[in-house]
């Protein structure tokens, strides 16, 4: 089954070349993107399964054996995530049709967004850290086109940001490549397992915590996510919500293949990282709370989240392991119907500033709907599937005794709530807005008119159904979280022990 | 089948809109099917639950984290049943009157419905996650309930704090229940109960599980949000926020008081918090003037009252207690009922304007006395039995708690009979005060609007009469909670006892308060209410709200530099620490390999430091080129001519591309003052510098094993057909990385022709 | 392994890094440049020495005697990637000329409202 396993990454590289031929003609660009995302959910999903019956699976590009070649792994983690994000990526093509304007749309949107499917699955699924770095450089080049497509100037300055940023971190990552290799002689990640054993230990901390650094910056951990929530909230929605749903996790994937593929420690609960949990779940709510817009409070709500993905690495323990993967995918799903939603209030109303807002809920009880479930999921409330993820991390937290972590965690979900009610209460309740309460620093350059009260807001089809989609995918998850948690939880046995990994890499 | 009952308050609360849109008022009575329905199967299954037979029921979640909908319904969940689906069955009929025809009847009516749902599994959970699962739904729609009115500012701030308030005990609570649950090894509320856990870890747990159920519970000093509640629409009231949900901690603390009364802190804790409730919410009561806010603080009181008897965990105080949850749910619902019909047809709550209203609305004002004389504990009412029961089990347990509960129960009883003296006479007969505006004019209610009140009233009057009819069920709850000698039992008269004279004595005194209200009203002009309570939750939203904006508008400063800096320090300090410091090189390598090496290092060094002094953007970009080629050249030394050519041809190539951009811009970069100042520039330079060159050093020197290379150099001519190893690499042994190269080039490409190409709008006028 | 070209790497971060905290935005540009020219120059001396340029023609040379080839084909990788990202950040400073006649980086404009608010230091 193994030939299954560069699929994702192939079909969308070359839809990418195809509707790249057909530019210009946009009906069949779309019905290109559509079918090359749903054969590559299809295929994720096919993988995820395998997976679960036959262990780990790996392919060797070109038919070179491993160390020499490039492998391509799956292992219950990078079967997760590829089928979690290529579902977001479909539900974000489908509300793209509804949201881009046609000048966007014709600018290279959709081969450059399949580029960004390639890119983000070929990162989860490549077992060599150079060609992971070549992964990145894939999804990042396609995230900056599809950041400052359209060249307005707010986006052109976010970007900015964006983009210097990330150049940075890849110069590390690069040099973090070339580190280990001149250490140990080899690239490919499981043949690194045994050569980084070997290392002093001095060395291999310091590797560890250089590779903690370049992917930190792409999760955006604390300190290092100063750049997303002036970057994010500038793309046009869709694509907005792809990037605060699916690439920071793919940083948060990176540091945890790498923290416990290559960099294990001594297998303990490791007091950096938590402290480094709690610190990004503290400064990110707060940030949150502080803001004045939707898309930046939920910008700042994903840096806030990833502390506690990051907090189920720190405790490192299979139940820890396991809760920080339920997390992941409960969080991108949740995160990028949220984004969604926000884009239906921007689009109806022309702006997403708090002070401008009022009375959504009733002109649109759907979209208040569609809003109040991920939020209340968002600060782990339950039912929802946040509550599973936090109550899985709550226990296995006072399990080890890291009593103040939990108590962080509790406490940020409780500003969490706070939060999105501040959104809840000025966007979907209240009267319209009043003329001069419009803030000095709301954003500028969109619409300026204050809005029409009374009438139904209907959005576009699509936009509606992909958000709706979402939602109704974390309630699944929610509903199904018993069987998940055990798919979650194999996944972390795989990480925790690599014995199963390097014998699909390196045979025998 | 009670999970189906659950589920059928979820249909129905998600049918509701829809339904509200065709039938309109009549979505209550579509609403009301729901708890009818468990009132119906709950009738049924009394007989064998009153004898002690439990049902359980069990649907499986995460079996991982011992997430189970584990149900179980006792005598105790019974009697709660009978207040939750019972009350609610009257709540919705009322609530057809009480509604004038509006559009959003139907999110109201199912986030009542939803409600009726949370409440009813909170009383029949036993696994204790499920138990917070529906603890934390009732909030939020509580939440949504409170803010109905939500283009009313008070009601979004009420709506708002009941949430955060009640949401974080919850939080609390959870904690605490994973911490007595992996004390005891299960989760399952009845097993903990059965053999309680201790420790530590466990008394930490109950102090947390306390948190949530006073803040639930309205107990001081977590009380001020349920005045606040009063907002919402009157079946709101009384429904959530005065016979169901505010018991809901009540309900919990009773289930654990049994096994965890002997916890030291145990006692004193709950029930001083109890009697304090008691006693503040009785003194704030006699303060309003809204009859709304007069029963919310009374129903503070009686919380406080409740949580008393139940908290202490003794037999006979536990029997009071359950008696008095089952009689306040009836006489305070019924008088907030009472107030929505006085509202509704006076247009006015303000017992300074209301008069005479006896006359005009008789069959209110009986029911209002009814259910007034049994708040004040009189008799031949519920009120008075469950009174007495209290008196009667606070006395026998004087040996265990002493004598200051059963005072402050007194006290507070006096306190009770005052306010409701207070609200009789204020609302129904006082004379109005003329300051106050003319008197409205009231209109009749309609049967269908008084017959829930009437039968709440009725309800109290006949088990206060007749108590051998609430007999069972009470006993049934009580042994459910709790182990007793011999069966309890209701009774009307128990002859002159101790608690006789106690009750003689609360109703004199009380008559005294009433009597003397003026100086009592001066009284508490001069004390003021207590302070701090709202003030404090006031003061901790503002102080996060200003504590965010302060740290954030410090850390997310904005600034591209300091956010490249701090990356960067973080880059260079935490590794670079590690390495560094925690080993030394074996031995330092040769300083270089040839002397060209050596020379075409210098010019490196010489260039990449003028790049950095140049003011003139070409002399920069020149600079920048001669570095570029000084790497080439490097390139050759090392052995990679492939490499070297490459090389050169790119730095050309950008050396073009920067010309072709920078003709645009001025000749030289623009000077500013910044306050990141140039030291601190220069330290963060260094330091990377210095971090780069250790590390490399010490990772090249560090090498043990083989480099994989060594299988292309042997079998790229024989397996691969090349002689140029690095070409069969990038062409064949990774090819995978050079489509991913080419794959980045062509998106480049698009996105600079994006760029270049992009319409003109927002560029400004000009060059 | 020699001393030179760690000492190369060092400089080459050193005044890439200088470069990058400034708000000229084509100085950040070449900042990234001198940074990318380092880590390049790292990846080439992960192959620890130089050697015969790895041309094989049979069996007459020991493998010994060549340098590395593997971080060669990876620099050329990491070469042309990085040039893309250059001609792409060309681009963006060449659209931000277009639109504002300015060749800063502004600090985000939400960030100053809220640091005004906030009270920082201005």
């Amino acid at each position: 089954m193994s030939v299954l396993v560069p699929l994702p990454v192939a079909v969308s590289l070359l839809g990418a070349a195809v509707s790249l031929a057909l530019h210009g003609r946009v009906r069949l660009q779309r019905a290109l993107g559509l079918a090359v995302c749903i054969v590559a959910t299809g295929t994720a999903v096919a993988l995820l399964t395998i997976v679960q019956r036959e262990g780990v699976v790996a392919t060797q590009a070109g038919g070179w054996p491993a160390p020499f070649g490039i492998t391509l792994v799956v292992d219950g983690f990078a079967a997760i995530m590829v089928t979690i994000s290529t579902l977001m990526l479909l539900g974000c093509l489908v509300y793209a049709f509804g949201q881009l304007d046609a000048e966007r749309e014709r600018l290279y949107f959709h081969p450059v967004y399949l580029v960004l499917q390639a890119g983000v699955c070929l990162s989860f699924l490549t077992g060599d850290l150079f060609n992971l770095f070549v992964a990145f450089e894939v999804m990042l080049i396609a995230s900056y086109v599809l950041l400052v497509l359209g060249g307005s100037q707010e986006q052109v300055g976010s970007g900015m940001t964006y983009v210097v940023i990330n150049l940075l971190a890849s110069t590390l990552f690069v040099s973090g490549v070339g580190l280990v290799y001149a250490a140990t002689g080899s690239v490919n990640m499981a043949d690194l397992v045994g050569r980084l054993a070997e290392l002093p230990p001095n060395l291999r901390g310091g590797l560890g915590l250089l590779f903690l650094v370049v992917f930190g910056v792409k999760a955006a951990l604390f300190p290092l996510f100063f750049w997303l929530p002036d970057s994010y909230p500038a793309a046009p929605t869709a694509v907005a919500a792809v990037f605060a749903g699916l690439l920071t996790k793919v940083g948060v994937y990176a540091v945890m293949r790498t923290q416990t593929l290559l960099f294990p420690g001594d297998g303990g609960p490791s007091t950096l990282i938590l402290g480094v949990a709690g610190a990004t779940m503290f400064v990110g709510v707060l940030g949150a709370i502080a803001q004045s817009d939707i898309k930046r409070i939920l910008s700042f709500h994903i840096i806030s989240q990833i502390g506690y993905m990051i907090m189920g690495l720190g405790l490192y323990t299979l139940a820890g392991l396991a809760a920080g993967i339920f997390y992941i995918v409960h969080h991108i799903v949740v995160k990028t119907a949220l984004f969604l939603v926000a884009g239906l209030v921007e689009r109806a109303e022309g702006t997403d500033a708090l002070g401008r807002l009022g009375g959504f809920a009733r002109r649109a009880p759907l979209v208040g709907a569609l809003f109040m479930l991920p939020a209340l999921s968002l600060a782990g409330l339950p039912p929802l599937s946040g509550f599973v993820a936090k109550l899985a991390l709550v226990r296995e937290g006072l399990a080890l005794d890291r009593v103040v972590i939990v108590g962080v965690g509790l406490l940020v979900s409780l500003f969490t709530l706070f939060s999105m009610t501040k959104v809840w209460q000025r966007v979907f309740w209240g009267m319209g807005p009043s003329p001069e309460a419009v803030p000095p620093g709301a954003r500028h350059g969109q619409a300026t008119a204050p809005i029409a009260g009374g009438s139904r807001v209907r959005p576009p089809a699509t936009m509606l159904g992909a958000t709706a989609a979402l939602v109704a995918l974390s309630l699944v998850i929610a509903a199904t979280a018993g069987p998940l948690y055990t798919i979650t939880e194999r996944a972390a046995a795989d990480m925790l022990d690599t014995t199963d990994y390097l014998r699909a890499v390196l045979g025998g | 089948m009670l999970l189906a009952l659950l589920a059928l308050h979820v249909a129905v609360a998600l049918a509701a809109p829809t339904v509200a849109g065709r039938a309109g008022r009549w979505v209550f009575a579509f609403c009301g099917l729901a708890p009818a329905a468990v009132v119906v199967w709950a009738s049924g299954r009394a007989g064998g639950i009153l004898a002690g037979r439990a049902v359980e029921e069990t649907l499986r979640w995460v079996p991982a984290l011992d997430l189970a909908v584990t149900l179980r319904v006792d005598g105790f969940s019974l009697l709660m049943i009978a207040l939750v689906s019972g009350v609610g069955v009257l709540i919705f009929a009322y609530s057809w009157s009480y509604f004038e025809p509006r559009p959003d009847l139907g999110r109201f009516a199912a986030a009542l419905t939803g409600f009726a749902g949370a409440m009813l599994g909170v009383v029949v959970a036993d696994n204790l996650f499920v138990l917070y699962v529906f603890w934390e739904l009732t909030s939020i729609t509580s939440y949504l309930l409170i803010g109905f009115e939500d283009d009313k500012e008070e009601a979004r701030g009420a709506a708002l704090q009941a949430l955060l308030v009640t949401v974080a005990g919850g939080l609390a609570m959870l904690a605490g229940f994973v911490l007595i649950g992996s004390a005891a090894g299960t989760y399952s509320l009845s097993q903990v109960l059965a053999e309680p856990p201790t420790g530590t870890a466990v008394g930490i747990g109950l102090l947390l599980v306390l948190l949530g159920a006073f803040t639930k519970s309205a107990q001081v000093p977590f009380h001020s949000w349920l005045p606040g509640a009063m907002v919402a629409p009157t079946p709101v009231s009384a429904y959530l926020h005065s016979a169901t949900m505010v018991k809901a901690g009540v309900y919990l603390v009773a289930r654990l008081a049994p096994a965890f009364g002997a916890v030291v802190f145990w006692r004193p804790l709950v029930v001083g918090v109890g009697v304090a409730t008691m006693l503040v919410g009785g003194w704030r009561a006699l303060r309003q003037f809204d009859l709304k806010l007069l029963l919310a603080f009374g129903t503070v009181s009686q919380l406080g009252f409740m949580m008393a008897l139940l908290g202490a965990g003794t037999p006979e105080a536990t029997f009071a207690g359950v008696v008095l949850l089952l009689a306040h749910g009836a006489f305070k619902c019924a008088l907030f009922l009472v107030v929505g019909i006085v509202d509704h047809e006076a247009g006015t709550r303000d017992l300074r304007r209301l008069s005479g209203l006896r006359h005009a609305l008789p069959i209110t004002f009986a029911v209002a006395v009814v259910a007034g004389a049994s708040m004040a504990g009189l008799p031949p009412l519920l009120g008075f039995v469950a009174k007495e029961l209290a008196y009667d089990g606070l006395l026998a347990d004087a040996h265990q708690l002493g004598l200051a509960p059963l005072a402050g129960a007194v006290a507070g009883s006096v306190l009770t009979f005052g306010y409701t003296a207070r609200f009789l006479w204020g609302g129904f007969a006082s004379p109005v005060d003329v300051r106050a505006g003319a008197p409205p004019h009231a209109h009749r209610p309609s049967a269908a609007f008084l017959a829930p009140a009437v039968t709440l009233a009725a309800v109290t009057v006949v088990l206060g009469a007749l108590p051998g009819l609430a007999d069972g069920l009470s006993a049934a709850a009580a042994t459910a909670l709790q182990e007793h000698h011999e069966p309890p039992h209701l009774a009307l008269w128990h002859g002159v006892t101790p608690a006789l004279w106690l009750s003689v004595l609360t109703v004199v005194a009380g008559v005294a308060l009433f009597a003397t209200r003026g100086r009592v009203e001066a009284l508490q002009e001069r004390v003021g209410g207590l302070p701090g309570a709202q003030e404090a939750y006031d003061r901790a939203v503002d102080g996060l709200q200003r504590l965010s904006e302060g740290l954030t508008g410090v850390v997310q400063n904005g600034s591209l530099p300091v956010y490249l800096a701090v990356i960067l320090l973080t880059a260079a300090v935490l590794p670079g620490g590690a390495v560094l410091l925690g080993g030394s090189l074996a031995s330092p390598p040769p300083l270089a390999e040839s002397w060209a090496q050596v020379v075409v290092t210098v010019g490196i060094l010489v260039a990449s430091v003028a790049t950095v002094m140049m003011r003139r953007r070409f002399a920069a970009v020149l600079m920048l080129g001669s570095v570029g080629y000084g790497v080439a050249l490097l390139f050759v030394l090392q052995g990679a001519p492939d490499l070297a050519l490459t090389q050169f041809l790119i730095e050309t190539l950008s050396v073009i591309l920067f010309v072709l951009v920078l003709r645009h811009l001025p000749d030289r970069f623009s000077h500013h003052r910044w306050r990141l100042g140039q030291a601190l520039r220069w330290v963060v330079a260094v330091g990377v510098g210095v971090f780069m060159f250790g590390f490399a050093l010490m990772a090249g020197t560090a090498r043990t094993r083989q480099p994989i290379s060594r299988y292309f150099l042997e079998n790229s001519l024989p397996e691969a057909g090349g002689h140029n190893v690095v070409n069969v690499i990038l062409v064949d042994f990774r090819g995978l990385d050079t489509l991913g190269e080419i794959t980045v080039l062509v998106v480049a490409a698009l996105g600079v022709a994006s760029l270049v190409r992009a319409s003109r709008r927002g560029e400004p006028a000009g060059p | 392994m020699t001393l030179v070209l760690p000492a190369v790497v060092g400089v080459l971060f050193a005044s890439g890094t200088y470069l990058l905290l400034q708000r000229t935005l084509t100085r950040i540009v070449i900042g990234v440049s001198l940074l990318s020219h380092g880590a390049n120059v790292l990846l080439l001396l992960s192959g620890l020495g130089a050697g015969e340029p790895p041309i094989v023609e049979g069996h007459t040379t020991p493998v010994r005697a060549y340098t590395d080839p593997l971080p060669q084909a990876l620099v050329l990788t990491a070469i042309v990637i990085s040039f893309g990202m250059t001609a792409f950040l060309l681009s963006m400073a060449y659209r931000s000329w277009r639109l504002t006649h300015s060749d800063e980086v502004r600090n985000d404009l939400e960030d100053r409202y809220l640091h005004a608010r906030g009270g920082g230091p201005a």
